[in-house]
This record gives C-alpha cells, structure tokens and sequence, in this order.
C-alpha cells in the first residue's frame, strides 16, 4: 500500500450510480471535444487552402465551434463531478503534482474560446488573422490535451508522486511514463478522426448552406474521418501494447468483461472504418457512437486495472442519503423539457437568421 | 496533510483563489441579473414600439453572452480547479456532501446555456412572445443556479446542524441560506444595471442612452436599496464568532468593511448622479467608475464572509489549513509528520529540526501565510520575535488570536516550527537566552516581547503610550480590546501584567 494516497470521503449513495453518471457523460464529453478539436482542426486547413468554397466552409465551422467549446466543457464539468466523487482522492493528488500545468489550463481554455468567437464574429474582416486565430484555438486544445493526459497518467501511478518532493511548487509533468506519449496520440488521432465526422455530418445536414460548401465540408469530414481512424486503430494498438503487463492481461482473456468489450470496440472499429471507406456518413454517425462509449468503457478498465493494487470505488464508504439524487434526477428530467422545447423553437425560426447574417 | 501541498511561497494559493474567484462573482451575479435586464429591456422596446431599444438589448445581450458563457464560465471551472489545488481536502468534503447539489446545478447550468444561445442568436427571428419566454427560461435557470451554490457556499460559513447529523439538507438550507440568497439576487441585479452602463456609456444616439441610462439607474438604484437590509439580516444570522470577525474584529476585516461602505455611498451617488440629475453627464468614465464602485462593494462582503469564518474552511468541522478539528486531539498525541501523509520528514531529530519544520510550516502555515509575498508575509508578521517568544506564541496562537488555527503536533514539532521560522526564514539564533537573576528581573520585557511586539513594535507602544502614566499603562492592560476593538484582551495574571506594565511604564524613562 502506497502511503502516500489520501483517505477518500464517504459517499452519499452506492458507488454504482456515480460509475453509471461517469460512464455516461464522459463519452458526450469526449464527442463534443472530439468535434470541436475536428472542427479547429478542418477549419485551418480551409483557410490554409484557401478558394473560395474552402473559405465559407471555414466560415460555417467558424459559426459552429464557440457552440462545441461551450457544451465540451458543460459535458466536462458533469464527468469532472463524478470522476472526483469516485477517484477524486487520485485526481486532486496528481493535479497537485503539475499543479502549475494544471491551472494553465484556465487561462489556455480562455483564450482559446475567445479567438473562436473572434474567428467567428470578425471572420469577413480578418484576412490573414483568421489562420492565427483558428491556429491559435486549435494548438491550444492540443496543449490542454497533453496536460490532460499528463495528469491522468499521474492519477493512475502514485509511485510516480514521489517527485512531489524534488518540486512542491507543481512543475512536473509525468514526461517519464512510457504509455504518455501513446495515450495521447490515440486521444488526438481518434478525437480529429471524430471531428471529421462531424464536419461531414454538418454538410450533409445543413441544407441551408451553399452545395458546394456541403459536398466540400462532406468531402474532406469523410477523408479525415476514414484516414484518421485508420491511423487510429494503429495507434491504439501501439497504446494497449505500451500499457503495463498487468493491464493487457485484463484484454486478452484475464478480464472476460474487459476482453469482450476489447474485441467488441475492434470489431466495430473495423466497421465504421469500411462504412468510412463507402462514405455512409449517417451510417458512421450511428456506429460512432457506440464506439465512443466502448472505447471509454475499455479505458475504463484500463483505469481499474492501474488502480487495483491501491483502490477500488466498491470499498469507498456509503453514508446513504438518497433524496438529493432524487431530486437531481427529477431536475434533469425536468431540465430537458425546455431545453428540447427552446432547440425546437430556434430550429424552427433559424432559416430567417440565416439570411439576416 | 492528507494531500501534498502545492507550494508557492511568494505567491499563495489563496491570492491565486482570490484572483479567480473576485471575476467570477462578479460575472456570475451579473449573469443572474442580466438575465431578467435583458427582459424587460426588450419588454419595454415591444411595448413603447421602440426599435432602438431593441436594438439596444440585442447587442447587449451579445455582450451579455460574451461575457456570461465564456468568461462566467470557464472561471466558474477555475474556482473548481483551484480549490482543489490549494485546499483539496475541503474541496473532497465539498465535493462529497453535496455531490447531488453540484450535479443538479449543472443541470441548471445546461439550460443556462441553452437559454442565452437561443436568446441572442434568434434575437429577431423568433416571434416576440417565444423569445420573451426563452428570455424568462435563462433567467430563472440562472436564478436556481443562485439557489444551490448559495446553499453550498452558505454551508462553508454556517454548516449548522449538519456538523451533527451529516445531513445534506440540513448543510443546504442553513442557517444564512435565506438571508443569503436575498441579498445575492439583489446584488445580482445590481450589477445587472451596473453592468448595463457600460453598455449605455458607448451608445451614440443621445435620446436612447438617455432613456437606457435612466432605465439602469433605477435598477441599480432600488436593488441596492433592498439588498441592505438583506446584508444586516444576513449578519444576524452568523455564529458569534463569526460575526464579532465580520464586525470587525480582525484588522483586515474591518479595512474591508470600510472599504465597502465607503464604495457603496459612492456607487449611490454615481448612480443617482445618473438617474436624476443629467443622465447626459454618462460617459465611459463615469460607468467604470460606478462599475469599480460596484465590484468593490460586493468584494468587500465576500471578503468579509471570507475572512470571518476563519480559521475554519468549514466552521467548526475543518482548519484552514485542512486539519479536521475532530482529529486535532489525536495529532497532537502521535505527532503531526506521524500523522501528515505528504510530509518529507517522519519525526522530529536533533538532526533535521529545520527541514521537519518547513514540512510543519507548509501544511500549518503557509495555507494562509506567504514567504515574503504581499499577502500574510510570515517573514514580516513575525520580525518583531525571537524564538522564546514565537515558541510561546505558536503554543497559544488560536486562544491569542481566534481567527488562526491551533498548532497541531507535540511539543519537539512546535520547536521545529519556531527554529524554522525564526532561523530558516529569518536566520537568528534559536537558543534561549540563561534565566539568569537580571532575565527573572526582565520578565516583564519577555512577556512584552511574546504578548504585544507580535503586532505593534516596542517603538510604537513607546510613542502611542509616550503621555500615559504608570496607572494608565496598568489600566489599559485590563481593557486592550476597548482600546481598540481588533486586540485581543491580554489573559496573564495580574502579576504579569504589573510586570508588563512596569516594563512598558520603563520604555518612556519611567522609574517603576
């Protein structure tokens, strides 16, 4: 047992609804940063290329990535939530660790919004400015990225901690970890690869838009979809190989849970790869989905597989007290009433703001 | 103790935790008030069939928005993370108790978000009354946002029943939840119009910014008025510690409080400057000045409802420095780096004194105390002392001065900590001195030295006293804190404090 991992705090219900709460708002999270750094990253080499057709197409991403920051963080702060009432005892410790990294986050995500919106409401009179603004947004997401994974590998190995002691202001980062720098590649490969997916999935079903700004934003989503999940399954690879002994062994055979959704995740990634090479975007916007949510329950269990020696939620403390979950649950249920009744209004009064812009 | 420390001696992580939690109160309220502003702003375009009033609140709803979503937002994920950086075990607690209300306030803050993107981007497409609602929908979500952080903010301040049950609704709805919650919507739509100057102040057509600014005005002006005595009911309801901080009790608090009052006269007169006499007099000065008025006032009752549940995070349950007070018994048995996790030093030696004291400093100490930073400077805060007399101090610190933490630990860790500080931070000697027949003669100037120069030095008690008599001296010792109200009285025997006395009466040349 490593001393050095702090007590965590009771809970107020059985630790199975909090692991239900992460498992299903993690995988929205990633969806939506997915098309946002997608989004960044199309929209760029839209303004890099240059013609006119790629120049409203980088205009139509321009509108839509503030939107996929907004609700990118709205998801991430419901994971946040629940991945710090389950494991927060982990997740403060290694935040500490690269403290200073840490809270650069704040700021980098500031920044990073702003010249969204100013790639977005000032992009007719931004000329040259719009590439370093959109390059700005996008190098930054990449940065977040890397200190995300950064921490997360910290939270995974308390034997890695120790270096708290060389460096208390929280100037470290978890560079020394072999599975880093995978980790990270598959999180960015996948997440341009889903990004391409959405800018296909807008051209398709943004019938305002001009047609030849829809077959461009289908034509190039599709290629950096099909090309990057490629790359994807191969870096995934190279990831699960670079994970410790241990922990592989939970994917070939030792886990049959972990196994199964291992060959399940594959198989359907070899799907929407072949679905990707044939163009059916619909078709690929239905299967992503499931793949996100396998994909996350596999990390899942590579989480669980790193912290079995030290900790398991099922030994967390219940103090039971139902009635705020309840409450939560009725506020969500009730939440989603006007926000489905006000998307619906927007929708159906959109056409007339189109043409006013 | 039980997380590592993140150590940042010249900064702080409370300046870090100030700096982002001053934006976004200030953004946050504006949100809630912002929202119902910008209703009835377009309700009264619609009615008077004015169309620059609604132009007027679509480009203020794009600041609105701009600055809502994006900067009320991220630093709203900020307070989040810096909390947990600087003071992770309160953060855990937090987190933990009232995980439920975090998640239900999430759910609010989705359909804030919903709300104000409708709003501003189908400004003029959608039809009036739709509008109007979804205008209605962003503000009472935001409102109900209001709601549950309040309770979990409130909780900090005044847990009181929860300390003994636990329960989630007792640490809700506690004891300042309500007066509380009044006094931030009234302010929320404070700074509603406040904020709305700024906006008027950069309008070009004379008429509209006359009619705008006189329309602001009466919102600053009349939610103002109700949030006072909001402010006085909400003082009524803290614990008696607590509320003899807030009255001023502590030096910083009452500097706060000066600062507030004197703030809000001139917010006030700004504001009525604007409303009554020649709203044309609005300019963009005049809206930065009535908007730093504004902040000011509302930083200084954070600042007090801040400092005065000091030492607690969480009155009564939890220090400032994240020792649990159920369990201060138990570490001052074992020894405080026995019990600590993120300690490099395990015990105390003759060997490692000073590096078990930094350990001892960093958890204890430096939660609130800076090394040679502007704020709590250890090093400035303690240059009057030598080491008998910080040892003392630190034995006694939370009876001497209420609002910092006990020491936690046995007796060679107290000793570690005072060598630290006194020859790691100021480099003096940590011997004590022989009692020899002229130091047992000198009492009355080691009690002066570990009672009094901890906040005024020998050469101001020398000056402020310079007139005084002997009786005097003697008498004042009996009523310190009715001479000013932010010193503790001294608790010795009357024997010290005709030592006390003696030695001061011979600071001035006195014979004793």
């Amino acid at each position: 047992m490593n001393t050095l991992i702090p007590a965590p705090d009771a809970i107020p219900v059985s630790w199975g609804y909090f692991k239900f709460l992460l498992m299903l708002t993690f995988p929205l999270h990633l969806i939506l940063m997915n098309s946002m750094l997608g989004s960044a990253a199309i929209a760029l080499y839209a303004c890099l290329k240059g013609d006119e057709t790629s120049k409203r197409l980088a205009y139509e991403l321009a509108k839509v990535i503030p939107f996929l920051i907004a609700f990118a963080v709205n998801l991430g702060v419901a994971a946040l939530l629940f991945l710090q009432v389950l494991y927060g005892h982990f997740f403060y410790t290694s935040s500490i660790v690269m403290g200073a990294y840490w809270i650069a986050v704040i700021p980098l995500v500031l920044v990073a919004y702003y010249s969204a919106y100013l790639f977005d409401f000032k992009f007719s009179s931004l000329g040259k400015g719009a590439v370093a603004l959109v390059s700005l947004s996008l190098f930054i997401f990449l940065g977040i990225a890397f200190l995300f994974s950064n921490n997360i590998t910290f939270m995974l190995d308390p034997e890695a901690w120790n270096v708290y002691f060389a460096k208390p202001a929280g100037t470290s980062l978890n560079l020394g970890d072999p599975v880093l720098l995978p980790r990270y590649l598959h999180f960015i490969v996948g997440g341009i690869a889903v990004g391409g997916l959405f800018v296909a999935l807008v051209g398709k079903m943004k019938r305002k838009m001009a047609s030849d700004v829809r077959a461009a934003a289908e034509n190039i989503g599709m290629k950096v979809f099909t090309f990057f999940t490629g790359v994807q399954v191969a870096s995934g690879f190279w990831f699960l190989l670079s994970l410790p002994q241990d922990v592989i062994r939970l994917f070939t055979g030792g886990d049959a849970l972990a196994t199964l959704i291992f060959i399940a995740g594959f198989l359907l990634a070899l799907v929407v790869l072949a679905a990707g090479i044939s163009r059916k975007v619909y078709a690929i916007a239905v299967l992503v989905v499931p793949l996100v949510y396998i994909m996350s329950f596999m990390r899942d269990s590579v989480r669980s597989g790193y912290l079995k020696p030290h900790f398991s939620p099922e030994s967390l403390q219940v103090l039971p007290q139902y009635s705020p979950m309840f409450l939560f649950f009725f506020v969500l249920v009730a939440g989603i009433a006007p926000v489905v009744w006000m998307l619906r209004k927007a929708l159906g009064s959109l056409p007339q703001a189109e043409e006013e812009r | 103790m039980n997380y590592p420390v993140w150590y940042l001696p010249e900064i702080g992580g409370g300046t870090l935790i100030a700096l982002i939690s001053i934006i976004h109160v200030f953004i946050s309220h504006f949100a809630v008030g912002g929202g119902l502003y910008l209703v009835c702003a377009e309700r009264k375009g619609l009615r008077k069939n004015d169309g620059a009033i609604i132009d007027f609140t679509r480009r203020h709803a794009k600041f609105f928005m701009l600055m809502t979503v994006v900067m009320g937002g991220i630093t709203g994920v900020g307070i989040w993370f810096i909390i947990a950086l600087v003071n992770p075990a309160a953060t855990s607690i937090l987190i933990h108790n009232f995980v439920f209300g975090w998640a239900t306030e999430w759910v609010f803050f989705v359909v804030e978000i919903v709300a104000i993107f409708v709003y501003y981007y189908c400004f003029g497409s959608m039809d009036t009354r739709t509008h109007q609602i979804v205008g209605w929908i962003y503000f009472i979500a935001a409102w109900l946002s209001l709601f549950v952080i309040n309770g979990i903010v409130g909780f900090m301040l005044t847990p009181g029943v929860w300390l003994a049950d636990g329960d989630f609704w007792s640490g809700f709805f506690n004891p300042s939840f309500w007066p509380s919650l009044l006094f931030r919507t009234f302010v929320s739509l404070m700074l509603a119009g406040v904020y709305a100057f700024l906006t008027t102040a950069y309008l070009t057509d004379q008429r509209l910014k006359s009619v705008m600014t006189r329309f602001s005005a009466k919102w600053v002006l009349s939610s103002f008025l109700a949030a006072i005595p909001c402010g006085y009911w909400y003082l009524s309801t803290l614990p008696n510690q607590a509320r003899s901080l807030a009255e001023g009790a502590s030096p910083t608090v009452r500097i706060a409080m000066q600062y507030g009052l004197y703030t809000a006269v001139l917010m006030i007169a700004g504001t009525l400057i604007l409303l009554l006499v020649k709203p044309a007099w609005h300019s963009r000065p005049v809206s930065f000045l009535v908007l730093a008025s504004a902040f000011l006032f509302l930083g200084s009752f954070e600042w007090t409802r801040e400092a005065s549940r000091r030492p607690y995070v969480i009155n009564e349950f939890i220090y400032s420095n994240s020792i649990v007070k159920m369990d201060l018994e138990k570490i001052n048995r074992q020894g405080f780096l026995k019990s600590a996790r993120w300690v490099s030093q395990r015990s105390t030696t003759e060997g490692n004194l000073l590096a078990a004291g930094r350990d001892i400093f960093m958890n204890q100490c430096y939660p609130c105390h800076t090394v040679g930073g502007i704020n709590n400077d250890i090093a400035a805060r303690t240059s009057f002392m030598d080491y008998p007399s910080l040892l003392n101090y630190i034995a006694n610190i939370h009876e001497i001065r209420y609002f910092m933490p006990p020491f936690a630990g046995n007796e060679t860790e107290r000793k570690a900590l005072a060598a630290y500080i006194m020859k790691g931070i100021h480099g003096k000697s940590v011997q004590f001195t022989e009692e020899t027949p002229e130091a047992v003669e000198e009492k009355g100037k080691t009690l002066f030295e570990t009672h009094c120069v901890l906040c005024h030095s020998e050469q101001l008690v020398k000056e402020k006293t310079a007139s005084w008599d002997r009786k005097k001296i003697r008498w004042s010792l009996d009523n310190l804190n009715r001479l000013n109200s932010s010193m503790p009285d001294y608790t010795g025997t009357a024997e010290e404090k005709e030592q006390v006395a003696d030695y001061i009466f011979s600071l001035q040349g006195g014979a004793r």
